[in-house]
């Protein structure tokens, strides 16, 4: 009995701070938008913050993510064409590179690359400026801690996410294109008009809303995790833990809704 | 005394160990977002604030160093510059024998003070046991 009922609180407990957690991070969000809306956000000092996020998430990274891209995109494009090949079913080759590489499986591993590069390098970063006091010491000479060092990483998480997954979607197309039909201009009819009949208004603003939120999941939930840590320096592996496990259950999560929504 | 430092109104600049520097910006930088956020100055113009500001205090050497890199000393420099250049009228010393355990520090303060030519008041608080430090420098005088 006595099993039972620390097992009930323990339960109990747990699905409590789950939903602290989620409401924590929720409210930060909302907060972070509010100040999106503001005129006095957008200052000098925020926007050169946000080109710099934009510069080490996405810039800094590019040809590294591109070759990656080209391997991965070359490696199922390759599985792809030669299991539709046995099956007979060349003719759908480009539809499903589209669909597998471009809409689902690239946004998916560029936010797990972003989470990993950048995601991880977040969570430190303002795990240790809470411990180390670093953020009350923004707050003292009143420099506010969301506009310089949150919303500008949250903002350019969103952009980097967005722009690496589009630009390793239209490498992927490219290598589908000359995978199938080589360097001969005659496919260029079919393909594009397989391109056209897949991405309608309605996939093409679920790939950017899907690329959003992923982008928005590698960088919010850092941030929050960090924030979250209490002021004791041992603690930082464990809010880097934490934080990096609610990120890939995060992405999973958007991806398994996505794909629900798409295909059932 | 830490809870009347700690319960200090918004009206006073504090230096002190427990309000670092940003660790992965530099001094000049720690000092320049003020002016860029507070005076919405460029951040080039805020740049050049900073480091006059350095340099008014005889420390521009520092200005490309990070907290890491700095010795106590210059720490407690930057950590000043970035009090004084938020304007406010009192500036309070807290504990700087917790920040400068690498100089004799009541000598090295009233240097900074002489350098600063700053308007408002500087106050010092520290232990009851450090007063013969103080007692010292100004004999010395």
């Amino acid at each position: 009995m006595n099993f039972l009922a620390t097992s009930i609180e323990s339960l109990g407990a747990k699905i409590a701070g789950w939903f602290t957690v989620g409401y924590g991070m929720f409210a930060f969000l909302a907060q972070a938008m509010l100040l999106l809306l503001e005129r006095t956000t957008w200052n000098r000092a925020t926007f050169d913050v946000v080109i710099k996020q934009v510069y080490f998430t996405a810039v800094q990274i590019l040809h590294v993510f591109l070759g990656y891209a080209l391997v991965i995109s070359w490696l199922i494009i390759s599985i792809i064409l030669s299991t539709a090949r046995d099956f007979g079913l060349t003719e759908f080759a480009s539809e499903m590179t589209i669909r597998v590489l471009v809409l689902e499986l690239l946004p998916f591993l560029t936010a797990l690359f972003i989470a990993l590069r950048s995601g991880s390098a977040i969570n430190t970063e303002v795990a240790l400026m809470q411990v180390n006091n670093e953020l009350d010491a923004l707050a003292h000479c009143k420099v506010p801690p969301m506009q310089f060092e949150f919303m500008p990483r949250l903002i350019g998480g969103v952009i980097s996410v967005i722009t690496l997954a589009g630009l390793a979607g239209l490498l992927a197309l490219l290598m589908g294109y000359l995978a199938i039909y080589g360097l001969n201009a005659a496919g260029f009819e079919p393909f594009t008009q397989t391109i056209a009949k897949i991405f309608d208004f309605r996939i093409v603003a679920g790939l950017i809303v899907k690329c959003a939120l992923f982008g928005l999941a590698v960088t919010l939930i850092p941030v929050t995790a960090g924030i979250e840590t209490p002021k004791k320096l041992f603690m930082v592996p464990v809010s880097v833990l934490r934080g990096m496990m609610r990120v890939f259950f995060a992405i999973v999560a958007i991806e398994v809704v996505s794909l629900a929504l798409k295909y059932i | 005394m830490l809870a009347a430092v700690a319960a200090l109104s918004d009206d006073v600049a504090r230096v002190a160990l427990d309000l670092p520097l940003r660790a992965n910006l530099s001094a000049v930088d720690n000092i320049a977002l003020i002016p860029l956020y507070q005076g919405h100055y460029s951040a080039a113009e805020s740049g050049v604030r900073a480091q006059a500001l350095l340099e008014q205090l005889g420390h521009s050497d520092i200005a490309l160093l990070r907290d890491p890199d700095m010795t106590p000393a210059q720490r407690f420099v930057a950590k000043l510059a970035r009090a004084l250049i938020l304007k406010r009228p009192r500036l309070v010393i807290d504990r700087p024998g917790a920040m400068l355990y690498d100089v004799p520090y009541p000598d090295f303060i009233r240097q900074l003070a002489a350098q600063a030519e700053m308007t408002g008041t500087w106050e010092v608080y520290d232990f009851s046991w450090n007063q013969v430090l103080y007692n010292q420098a100004l004999q010395k005088e």
